[in-house]
């Protein structure tokens, strides 16, 4: 057990820096590296040999890195919310993206209550089940070139849908939470209305004043400015019982109009891979590997149900949204990877108490881990299917 | 043509054109990278044709686009401006001008025309001073008449 924190710090890091090269030479997703690794040295670790692996527990750093990590994550899947692709083809979207919603939330509602969770865990199940990743399908559909071909507007298109859907279930569900009684609630969801009511005034008509703030020539100065107003407003609004991952997402969203997005692409992306890691980390960190053997069968009826369920949504959504059947069958694969938002919402999970805190997060944990590595290899080996399925 | 254009969240934009034979396809990443994709008929897969760098695509586009790529010749460019013109002149290393400052040089006297700028390693410096030091390998931006431009092409070599 290494005792000061720069050591600490660096071993987390140098752990980081070999899980995410192992990932990369397997042409996979660093996100599961990360969470192995995370369980691996953590205290659940293994002892190989005789000799503990054990060497980092969460603390401090770790838990305020993974905040960031959290906070960047959303302000980036705010700054990629991009209005256009909502507007560029509505209705085709607005039902491949119905279609996405309903199918899944309801496949994690029923899997919840099927094993005896209340309605309200079962919510916090479904947010798991239903949003696939952006991070990890966008990384693949370039590495495919799949990125010039139609399925990946439709892909996109409904993974931006998953994106508002998931800012206000989280919303909500943090919400509930955090708020705890139902009087302290109330005034809570007061509180958290006011807020959020503000965020996107910030996000429409602020917009014009936030870009004026960021019109400065240094790159420095602009990644302090941007990360000073992020972190700022994350930690208001988790001090006013709003999760600080909205929050972000409203700022994010609101920088995006403007004419900034690609600095705050270029400048910000290593500050949030660089925390986002950390967070991925951290999740691993706080599961036992024991945990997630205990959710054994529930963990095997998600994947089960979360294989069906996104490839009939793929599948539909993209006939929905005029793809031939062999595209479509291609966006079916898509979109069953599984990634930061299901391990967003686990996180917020380990925050409440009960069955909440016991048990989702290291359901998450075990269905990302097995739902980001296999959507990645079934995109790979999406040709045979398509071959297979239309002849 | 038409050119089809769309957001990628996370990965920049995509532009689509029609040529005669399918579509070609350019996706311009938020880090400047593009790439360029070309699509048989609207069933097929885009194949990707090469991805190249901000830099050179500025360099392709130009190509592309049938701008003259040959060599400058200095001696050559001249603009109108009424009875005297603008000349550009590169200094030789024998020049007797090169080392000496524009105030020794004198060329208003010598020749008639005044130097309104020199550039310098693909800077220009508007209205030089007279302690200005002339060097191999400027370029002597000068305004005169005909005859002065010729007699300066007299004494600048």
């Amino acid at each position: 057990m290494a005792t000061n924190l720069l050591l600490v710090a660096g071993i987390v890091f140098v752990g980081l820096a070999l899980a995410g090269s192992i990932a990369w030479y397997g042409r996979l997703s660093v996100i599961p590296a990360y969470l192995v690794l995370g369980i691996l040295i953590g205290p659940a670790g293994p002892t190989v040999g005789g000799v503990s692996l054990s060497l980092v527990r969460p603390g401090e750093f770790i838990d305020l890195f993974a905040e960031l990590g959290i906070v960047f994550l959303l302000f980036f899947i705010g700054v990629e919310f991009s209005v256009a692709t909502l507007a560029a083809k509505p209705r085709r979207l607005l039902r491949a993206g119905g279609v996405d919603l309903v199918v899944n939330v309801a496949l994690g509602v029923v899997l919840g209550l099927a094993f005896g969770f209340t309605l309200f865990e079962s919510l916090f199940i479904a947010g798991i089940v239903y949003p696939s990743s952006s991070a990890v399908i966008t990384k693949s559909l370039v590495d495919l070139g799949w990125i010039a071909d139609p399925e990946s507007e439709a892909i996109m298109g409904v993974l931006v849908t998953e994106d508002i859907v998931m800012a206000v279930y989280i919303a909500v569900l943090a919400g509930i939470a955090i708020g705890g009684a139902p009087e302290a609630l109330l005034y809570h969801l007061g509180q958290a209305g006011v807020l959020l009511i503000a965020l996107a005034l910030l996000a429409t008509v602020g917009r014009e004043s936030l870009a004026r703030v960021l019109d400065i020539s240094s790159d420095e100065l602009f990644l302090l400015r941007i990360v000073g107003i992020t972190v700022f407003l994350g930690g208001a609004a988790l001090s006013v019982g709003v999760s600080e991952a909205v929050a972000a997402f409203f700022v994010g969203a609101a920088v995006s109009e403007t004419r900034h997005k690609d600095r705050i692409e270029r400048v910000l992306a290593p500050a949030r891979d660089l925390f986002a890691a950390v967070f991925f980390f951290a999740i691993g960190l706080g599961t036992d590997p024991r945990a997630v053997f205990d959710a054994g069968t529930l963990l095997v009826a998600a994947i089960g149900l979360g294989i069906v369920g996104k490839s009939l949504s793929g599948y539909l959504g993209g006939r929905a949204y005029d793809l031939a059947p062999r595209r479509s069958i291609r966006m079916a694969l898509a979109m069953i990877t599984r990634g930061e938002f299901s391990l967003v919402v686990a996180a917020v999970a380990a925050t409440a108490s009960g069955r909440l805190a016991a048990e989702i997060p290291a359901f998450a944990v075990g269905y990302v881990l097995i739902m980001s590595i296999l959507g990645t290899i079934l995109m790979r080996y999406s040709a045979s299917f398509e071959r297979r399925l239309t002849g | 043509m038409t050119v089809y254009e769309s957001d990628l969240p996370g990965v920049g934009r995509k532009y689509e054109l029609e040529t005669g034979d399918g579509r070609l396809v350019v996706i311009i990443h938020h880090d400047g990278l593009r790439e360029v994709y070309r699509r048989e008929s609207p069933d097929a897969d885009a194949q990707k044709l090469f991805e190249v760098s901000v830099d050179r695509a500025r360099q392709l586009a130009a190509v592309l686009q049938g701008t003259d790529f040959e060599t400058v010749d200095v001696g050559a460019l001249s603009a109108p401006l009424g009875e005297a013109i603008i000349e550009w002149r590169e200094v030789a290393a024998d020049s007797p001008y090169a080392g000496r400052t524009l105030g020794q040089a004198d060329l208003r006297r010598e020749t008639g025309v005044s130097v309104i700028a020199i550039q310098r390693a693909g800077e220009t410096h508007p209205n030089p001073s007279a302690d200005f030091t002339i060097q191999e390998g400027d370029i002597l931006v000068t305004l005169g008449t005909r005859e002065e431009q010729a007699a300066l092409d007299d004494t600048v070599d």
